[in-house]
C-alpha cells in the first residue's frame, strides 16, 4: 500500500495494528507491507479496512521521544567524512557541524534489528551510497546516504558512507522495547571527543 | 527429558512457527523454519501445537543421543537413522534412553525434528526461534555444537500417528508484487532457474536469466515472506524467513504462501520453474496446504515390541 511519505505510513501501520484479521504490518518509506490470512479474510476485506483507516486519520501527533546520539566524528571510526566533506564541496568541521545540527525523525526501521532510518537531511548533506559497499561496518558506524542518515546495530555488511561512530548500544533483545531508537523518535547527534567515548554507557538510561 | 547433541551437522539451529513477527517495526525479522509447513506437519506426529520449538537440520546431520524416552518425528528433506536403522519420514517415533539418532541428507535440504512438548528454549521477543544473524533466541543465540543438551518440554500424549498426505509438486507458484507493472513478470515465468550457491535462510539466489530495466532502486518497503527482490544485477532473489524486515530494491512477484517451504528445500544447483496464479488461486492452495497438513492417522500408544525396533540400549 502507497502513501505519501513515512509518517503517513506510521500512522496507517498504528491504524492496522489493532484490526483483527491482520496478520503482519510493517511501515516503510513511503509504504505499508499489510499481510492477512487468507483463510479467515480476504482481499476485499482487508481493503476496506485500510480504506476506513485511510479516511480517518489520526489527528495525534506523533508520540516521539527526544534522543541525543554521541558521536565520534571523522577518525579511524569515520573512514568515509573527508570523502564525503569533499563531495560536498565543504571542510569536515561543516559536515560534522552540520549534521550535529539538524534535529531528525526515526523515519522506520529496517535492514537489521534496531536500524533506524533517521531524516530528512538537508540537501547540503545528500550523498549518495558507496560504489562499492562494505561486507563489515562495525556496530556503531554512524553512516549518511539518500538524504537519510542511519547507525549500524550490529557489524553488519553496509554501503553507506560512515562519518563517526557512537558508543551508544541500540539494540538489546532482553529489553522492552528491544530498540533505543523507535519510529516518530527526533534524533539529535552530538559531536564528542574520541577520549570522551568511554564515559557514556553502553546502554543509556533513558532507553 | 534431555538430548545430547553428539555431532551438530552442518547447521541445525532451534526455530518455531511462525517465528518473531511483534518487532519488525524496530527492525527485528520475522525469522522461524524456513520450511514453515514441514515444522507444522512434524509437531503435529508428535501432538504439539504447530508452532511449537522444532530443530532445523540443515543439508546434513546432527548425531542426537536421547537420555530419556521421547516420541519424535521428522519431516522435511533430510532422512534419519535410529540406533543404525533406517526410519521412515512422517511417523511419530518412540525412542528408548540411549538410542542415537543420525540425519543424514535425501531429497531437500531441510529437515525437521519434533519432539513431543516442544524444544525448551526460553522466549525472547514472542519467540524461541534462532536469530543466527543477530545471535539471540533458540539455544543460547547460534547454531547447535557438539556437547549441547537441549530440554523438552512434558508430552502431551504418547500416542503415535503417521501422515498420509501428499505435497504439492510442480512449477513454483507465483502472485504479482509491488512491482509487478514496472517489471516483466513473464520473465520469470518464460526462464529456467536454478538455485544459485548463495542459497542460506535469508533468501536463494537464482541463475538462468537476467530481468531487464531492474536497474532502479524503489523506497525501502516492508518485505513479505517470498518476496522476489530483484537487484541492479538482474538476478533474482527469492526472500526466505531471515529476509530483513524491509528492502530497496523492486518486488515484482512474490512466492504463494503454500509454495515458499518448498522453496528454502531447494539445494544449490536445484532447478525450478514459476507460473503466476490469481489471489484466488493462491488462497484455494493454501486451503489445501492446510488441509494435507491434517491428513494424519492415529496410530495408537506405543508398545514395547514396537520400542525395540526403533530403539537402541546401547
Amino acid at each position: 500500500m502507497d502513501v505519501a511519505d513515512a509518517r503517513a505510513a506510521q500512522a496507517l501501520a498504528a491504524a492496522l495494528r489493532a484490526a483483527a484479521p491482520i496478520t503482519g504490518v510493517v511501515p516503510g518509506r513511503a509504504s505499508v507491507l499489510v499481510e492477512w490470512d487468507p483463510l479467515t479474510t480476504t482481499a476485499d476485506a482487508v481493503r476496506r479496512l485500510i480504506d476506513a483507516a485511510l479516511a480517518h486519520p489520526s489527528t495525534a501527533e506523533p508520540v516521539g521521544r527526544e534522543r541525543t546520539i554521541p558521536v565520534v566524528y571523522g577518525g579511524e571510526r569515520g573512514p568515509d567524512l573527508e570523502d564525503v566533506a569533499a563531495r560536498l564541496g565543504m571542510a569536515p568541521e561543516e559536515v560534522v557541524a552540520r549534521h550535529a545540527a539538524v534535529e531528525l525523525e526515526v523515519l522506520f526501521c529496517g535492514f537489521a534489528p534496531g536500524y533506524a532510518y533517521l531524516g530528512d537531511l538537508p540537501d547540503a548533506l545528500r550523498v549518495p551510497r558507496l560504489a562499492t559497499p562494505r561486507t563489515r561496518t562495525p556496530a556503531g558506524s554512524v553512516a549518511i546516504a539518500d538524504g537519510m542518515t542511519g547507525i549500524y546495530p550490529d557489524d553488519l555488511p553496509g554501503g553507506w558512507p560512515v562519518i563517526g561512530w557512537t558508543p551508544i548500544r541500540l539494540f538489546d533483545p532482553r529489553r522492552n522495547p528491544p530498540a533505543y531508537l523507535l519510529p516518530g523518535d527526533r534524533v539529535r547527534f552530538r559531536a564528542i571527543a574520541a577520549a570522551d567515548a568511554h564515559g557514556f554507557a553502553a546502554a543509556p538510561e533513558d532507553w | 527429558m534431555s538430548i545430547a547433541v553428539v555431532e551438530p551437522g552442518a547447521l541445525t539451529s532451534v526455530q518455531d512457527v511462525p517465528g518473531r513477527g511483534a518487532w519488525r517495526h524496530v527492525g527485528v525479522p520475522v525469522g522461524g523454519a524456513a520450511d514453515a509447513w514441514a515444522a507444522r506437519l512434524a509437531n503435529r506426529l508428535v501432538g504439539n501445537d504447530e508452532g511449537a520449538a522444532v530443530l532445523e537440520m540443515t543439508l546434513v546431520g546432527p548425531t542426537l543421543r536421547f537420555d530419556a524416552p521421547a516420541l519424535v518425528a521428522l519431516a522435511g528433506g533430510l532422512h534419519a537413522r535410529l540406533g543404525g536403522f533406517s526410519v521412515p519420514r512422517n511417523l511419530s517415533l518412540p525412542v528408548r534412553p540411549g538410542a542415537i539418532l543420525e540425519v543424514e541428507g535425501n531429497d531437500g535440504l531441510r529437515g525437521y525434528l519434533a519432539v513431543a512438548g516442544g524444544i525448551d528454549v526460553p522466549d525472547v521477543l514472542g519467540s524461541r526461534a534462532t536469530d543466527l544473524r543477530s545471535r539471540f533466541g533458540g539455544h543460547r543465540g547460534r547454531a547447535l555444537q557438539a556437547g549441547d543438551r537441549l530440554e523438552s518440554g512434558a508430552a502431551p500424549d504418547a500416542r503415535r500417528r503417521r501422515w498420509t498426505g501428499t505435497r504439492h509438486a510442480g512449477p513454483i507458484r507465483i502472485v504479482p508484487g509491488p512491482d509487478a507493472e514496472a517489471l516483466p513478470v513473464r520473465v520469470l515465468e518464460e526462464a529456467q532457474w536454478a538455485v544459485a550457491p548463495e542459497a542460506d535462510r535469508t533468501g536463494i539466489r537464482l541463475d538462468g536469466s537476467r530481468i531487464a530495466a531492474a536497474t532502479k532502486e524503489v523506497p525501502s518497503m516492508g518485505l513479505p515472506l517470498g518476496a522476489i527482490q530483484v537487484p541492479g544485477d538482474g538476478r533474482p532473489i527469492v526472500m526466505l524467513a531471515d529476509r530483513p524486515v524491509t528492502g530497496g530494491y523492486p518486488v515484482p512477484a512474490v512466492v504463494i504462501g503454500a509454495d515458499i517451504g518448498r522453496v528454502a528445500q531447494l539445494r544449490p544447483g536445484d532447478a525450478l520453474s514459476f507460473v503466476s496464479v490469481s489471489l484466488e488461486e493462491a488462497r484455494e492452495a493454501d486451503r489445501q496446504a492446510t488441509e494435507e497438513l491434517a491428513a494424519i492417522e492415529l496410530l495408537g500408544e506405543p508398545d514395547d515390541d514396537e520400542l525395540s525396533w526403533v530403539g537402541s540400549l546401547d
